[in-house]
């Protein structure tokens, strides 16, 4: 983290750099939870209007940074924070937005707010590696049924997406490039799913092999930059479209490797 | 004998009506569940608050099942691309209204209970006859299969264009209660 301040501030009050270091934390953890930017300045300037300041914010595709000023703009300080990323999480999405709130509201100090912005931090709300593997086969066989596959193609689904979610997990605790899993969690389930059309199981197996990839589609960037594009926050937005499109053809890569393995038709 | 010729008619007409009407009323329930269900496990990736669960199935549910009567129905038969987008626009209305009981942020149930419409049939015909483009040198063969490309690609753009602005719109038109949804 870089910081700038333009001029010595009093100790005896909240300084705006004490507030810059906090908002600047605050700003990171709530974009990489999956937040617009338009959320995540409303609730910035909120804060920063609860401890008697104002802060303007700019974010760039790695770095956020943000100049909060005092009352009478007589002292500033520019935090420059890198954006440290990691999963998406509407549960400290949720809390980070109660806790802009509740500083409003005046229902918290800035010790507290301090001390609370650290537990939501360490708390995404993840559930149980394989249960979240079970829901997310279930949830893919669900949408494989939606597309028109029948029951077998269900089934076939279910393990696939299973084994692949499994993977990626696996994978991701492991650090590895959030692109390559994709490619290889893409790979295993398309090659799993195309059982279906090689052993003549059912009677979608364009469907099943269809669905197979579709839980590795990152919907929350594609729906956050068409937000931010509305918004008007164009830096913003391209550079979310640009992260997914990039995943959406690792995706492709991996389901057109699988396919090519199995000798799957596409026609 | 005509009497009952015409009575034996009209009941064999309304047991054929209610027989089409029944199947019609167990597909659209069969569609509004499996929604629920994909809507469920694909909002646990995202790791919700607990409390929004039963909501993006809720929303997901009436969502996909809207679509699915704007496009099969016995009065009109509505467009892919305006069937997503107008089920696109209830969904955003409905994840902005419903947001401040649990008290979370409306794109919380967005992505979710967005997730049964997208277009993924169409994204892969595109991908494979783009594949199937390259595979092909000959001129008919490339030609038709850049129809399926396009057609198929223009169908996935649009939808997913509709979706996105659908769904988001909600959300600066009632942005006083989007934003303030997480209010104690």
């Amino acid at each position: 983290m870089k910081t700038t301040a333009t001029t010595t501030e009093p100790r005896s009050r909240l300084s705006a750099k004490e507030a810059s270091l906090f908002l600047a934390t605050y700003a990171d953890r709530l974009f990489s939870s999956g937040s617009t930017v338009i959320r995540l300045e409303k609730n910035v300037k909120r804060i920063a209007a609860s401890l008697g300041m104002e802060a303007d914010i700019s974010i760039l595709p790695h770095y956020i940074y943000l100049t909060v000023r005092d009352e009478g703009n007589r002292y500033s300080h520019t935090t420059a924070i890198s954006i440290r990323g990691g999963g998406i999480s509407f549960n400290i999405n949720t809390a980070l937005s109660r806790l802009s709130w509740d500083m409003a509201d005046h229902k918290l100090d800035f010790e507290q707010a301090r001390i609370a912005l650290t537990h939501i931090a360490t708390h995404s709300g993840a559930l149980n590696s394989w249960l979240l593997a079970v829901l997310v086969g279930l949830a893919n066989a669900a949408f494989c049924r939606l597309f028109g596959g029948d029951f077998v193609a269900m089934g076939i689904i279910f393990v696939s997406t299973f084994a692949g979610y499994l993977i990626k997990q696996l994978l991701m605790e492991r650090k590895v490039d959030y692109r390559l899993v994709v490619m290889l969690c893409s790979f295993v389930s398309s090659v799993l799913s195309s059982a279906d059309g090689l052993f003549h199981l059912g009677t979608t197996p364009g469907q099943t092999i269809a669905t197979s990839v579709l839980y590795l589609v990152p919907g929350i960037p594609f729906i956050n930059s068409f937000c931010d594009m509305i918004d008007r926050h164009y830096i913003c937005a391209f550079s979310r479209l640009t992260d997914a499109i990039v995943i959406t053809c690792c995706m492709s890569a991996g389901l057109l490797g699988g396919m090519l393995l199995m000798h799957e038709g596409m026609f | 004998m005509l009497k009952c010729f015409g009575i034996r008619t009209l009941f064999k007409l309304i047991i054929r009506f209610l027989i089409v009407e029944l199947l019609m009323i167990l597909e659209f329930l069969q569609d509004a569940l499996f929604a629920a269900v994909a809507a469920i496990g694909f909002a646990a990736i995202s790791c919700p608050p607990k409390q929004a669960y039963p909501y993006c199935a809720l929303i997901a549910a009436i969502s996909h099942s809207f679509r699915f009567l704007l496009m099969q129905n016995d009065y009109f038969q509505l467009h892919i691309v305006v069937a997503t987008t107008f089920a696109s626009l209830l969904t955003g209305v409905l994840a902005v209204i419903l947001s401040s009981r649990p008290r979370v942020p409306a794109e919380t149930f967005l992505y979710p209970s967005l997730l049964p419409m997208i277009p993924g049939i169409y994204a892969y015909k595109t991908f494979g006859a783009l594949v199937m483009c390259l595979y092909h040198g000959t001129e008919n063969a490339f030609g038709h299969y850049f129809y399926l490309f396009t057609s198929n690609g223009m169908t996935c753009f649009f939808i997913l264009t509709g979706m996105a602005i659908g769904a988001t719109v909600p959300i600066f038109l009632m942005k006083r209660i989007s934003f303030q949804a997480t209010r104690g």
